[in-house]
């Protein structure tokens, strides 16, 4: 059985609000190492990959796998009705039909239970190969959800260039045309901040704008978040969290699409 | 027709002769089962009136040309066949017990395991000339039959007279100095055939009436609707034999239309009845008695108007039925109403779909919907990229 309490709810909480929008149904593979998600869009383009490490949660019980499938709009209903203070335990059976989800909020001794039902979700796991990407770009969550945000206005697509002189987000489309460069930045006083930039190669793709936002739905999660990039293949955004856990979202390049 | 059983009967046959040789050795073995008697006795009920000098002798039948035993009496000359009886059902084991009725001790009785009876029942010799008469191949049976020339010699024998008296029936006689010359006579037969059918059809066994007649006539039941009221009026204009049975429930037809009952479209009239009785009858005895081909001829040569009645009935009756296996097939697969439920069958499956959608569409969020109007040309599939693990 599975026994997996989080100090905090705040974190299942953005986790799942920030995959419900790409995808609509998945697993959560559940085994003594943590509880693991890989689930692709409907195109088939975009893959998110969640990674709760089990030091994440105090205590953290899984005898044997268990996969947790959940349609993620349920799941975010449910999480709707925890407190991101609230202390979070998710309990499942070896062979479940429900998910349980208490919600313990300590100052008012208040404590709230739901089970949420499961279904069989036929899912394919692709293996992803640990990459040496051509540049690694990492910087304020923040500020890359701004810059998407703000090339939306322009296209639908923008082209990452990686070079010595920094890093630059360019869009072109019927009203004009606009771009915003990085350079590499260090903050002492506030490391989270900085703009890294570790380039082995300069490296320029094209990425569809509307799944870079719908990625960032992620920023609440971590302050920093990781590009990176190599010619001719995807794009890894991660998100970094507590206890070496990540949430990690693939995008494929457009290739061949220059008009 | 006397009930007698075979043995003590006044005729003694070959096969009475096996069933008191067994009631003896039953006897003597009080307590023991007899041993079983390699050729069993079999069971008849002989005529009463049969004389002791009655003989079972093997004949041609003069349907089938195959021999077959007959019970001849020569005495009075009368001819019986003999009709087994033998239970339905063969898996079920049955036989017989036989006791006197006399107060004669439970051991004179005996048991015989197959349960046939045979029946001797009058039958009229005439059939077994009508081969030799009237089918042109045959030479005159008395010589190539032993078993009949020897009934013919027989000391005060009378089966030839009563033969004689029976070829009288279908022959044209002439008399030519002292020798009697007979000559068949195709009509003569056919009278005397259908006469005998006449008089079968006035007693027809319950079983053949319910199957022959009955169910032969029987209209197929239907609700009243304009077209069978129609062809009950028809019937009845055409049938020559208007009966007051028949037009009773059918004057309707005029009067205005009444609740729907479910009644037989029309109903055969009496004498309708009587004709199917009729032709039953003689089927039954051309095919039964006649050779093949002699059957034949005479069922050609009966007048056509006989049963003309009858026939525009069955025509009737047969395009009714027809009508109804149609209206019954239109109901299982083309009818208005089964149309109206695969209709119904379908906005059910729509609805189920349009629910199931909705249901879908509220468990889908924003951001995915959104995802789903992506342009994604130019972008490859992530599986182009990573390989599926095992």
């Amino acid at each position: 059985m599975l026994e997996a309490r989080l100090a905090t709810a705040s974190l299942f909480k953005k986790t799942v609000d920030a995959i419900k929008d790409l995808v609509q149904d998945c697993n959560f593979d559940c085994n003594d190492s943590g509880i693991a998600l890989q689930a692709m869009d409907n195109s088939h383009v975009a893959l998110v990959s969640m990674m709760l490490k089990a030091e994440s949660f105090s205590p953290f019980r899984c005898d044997r796998n268990i996969a947790l499938g959940v349609n993620l709009t349920s799941l975010t209903k449910v999480l709707r009705a925890a407190g991101s203070e609230d202390v979070l335990t998710l309990k499942a059976e070896d062979a479940p039909d429900v998910l349980n989800l208490v919600f313990e909020n300590s100052d008012s001794d208040r404590i709230s239970e739901y089970d949420l039902k499961l279904m069989d979700i036929d899912q394919e796991h692709l293996g992803i190969p640990d990459t040496e990407y051509a540049a690694t770009i990492t910087m304020p969550s923040a500020e890359f959800k701004r810059i998407t945000t703000d090339l939306m206005a322009m296209s639908e697509s923008v082209t990452i260039e990686a070079s010595k002189d920094g890093v630059k987000f360019s869009s072109t489309g019927d009203i004009g045309n606009g771009s915003i460069t990085l350079r590499q930045h260090t903050n002492v006083e506030k490391p989270s901040e900085a703009i890294d930039i570790e380039l082995s190669e300069p490296v320029a793709l094209t990425f569809s704008l509307k799944y870079l936002t719908n990625f960032c739905k992620a920023q609440p999660l971590s302050a920093q978040v990781k590009l990176c990039l190599s010619a001719e293949v995807p794009l890894m955004v991660e998100y970094a969290l507590e206890g070496n856990s990540y949430l990690r979202f693939y995008l494929a390049p457009k290739i061949g699409d220059e008009e | 027709m006397a009930r007698t059983r075979s043995k003590g009967g006044a005729a003694s046959t070959s096969a009475d002769k096996t069933t008191s040789t067994t009631a003896k050795s039953a006897s003597t073995s009080a307590y023991t089962l007899p041993a079983e008697s390699s050729n069993p006795p079999k069971l008849f009920v002989l005529p009463k009136d049969a004389s002791s000098s009655a003989r079972i002798i093997t004949l041609e039948n003069p349907r089938y040309g195959k021999p077959t035993r007959y019970l001849v009496c020569p005495e009075n000359g009368s001819f019986y066949e003999f009709t087994k009886i033998a239970p339905p059902n063969k898996s079920t084991p049955r036989s017989w017990l036989l006791s006197s009725t006399e107060k004669a001790s439970i051991l004179e009785s005996q048991t015989i395991q197959s349960p046939e009876l045979y029946l001797a029942t009058p039958y009229d010799p005439l059939f077994l000339l009508l081969p030799a008469l009237f089918t042109s191949s045959s030479n005159l049976i008395p010589n190539t039959d032993r078993h009949f020339s020897e009934i013919l010699t027989l000391p005060n024998s009378q089966v030839e007279k009563a033969l004689e008296s029976r070829l009288v029936s279908v022959c044209d006689c002439v008399e030519l100095s002292d020798d009697k010359m007979y000559r068949p006579n195709d009509s003569k037969l056919s009278s005397v055939i259908l006469s005998k059918a006449r008089k079968m059809a006035e007693n027809l066994p319950p079983s053949m009436e319910e199957k022959f007649i009955k169910k032969a006539l029987e209209a197929p039941v239907m609700g009243i609707d304009s077209v069978s009221s129609e062809t009950q009026s028809t019937t009845n204009s055409t049938s020559t034999a208007p009966s007051a049975i028949s037009t009773a429930p059918t004057t309707p037809s005029t009067s205005p239309p009444s609740e729907p009952t479910f009644a037989p479209a029309i109903t055969a009239s009496p004498a309708i009845v009587s004709l199917q009785r009729l032709r039953t009858s003689l089927n039954f005895i051309l095919s039964s008695y006649l050779p093949p081909s002699l059957s034949k001829a005479l069922q050609s040569s009966l007048p056509s108007d006989t049963f003309a009645p009858l026939e525009e009935y069955l025509s009737q009756l047969s395009k009714l039925r027809a009508e109804a296996a149609a209206s019954r097939s239109n109901d299982i697969n083309g009818g208005k109403r089964a149309r109206d439920e695969e209709d119904d069958e379908r906005l059910e499956k729509k609805r189920k779909m349009e629910q199931e959608d909705k249901v879908k569409k509220a468990n889908t969020s924003r951001g995915v919907k959104q995802l789903a109007k992506v342009d994604t040309k130019g972008m490859m599939k992530l599986s182009a990229f990573f390989k599926k693990k095992a």
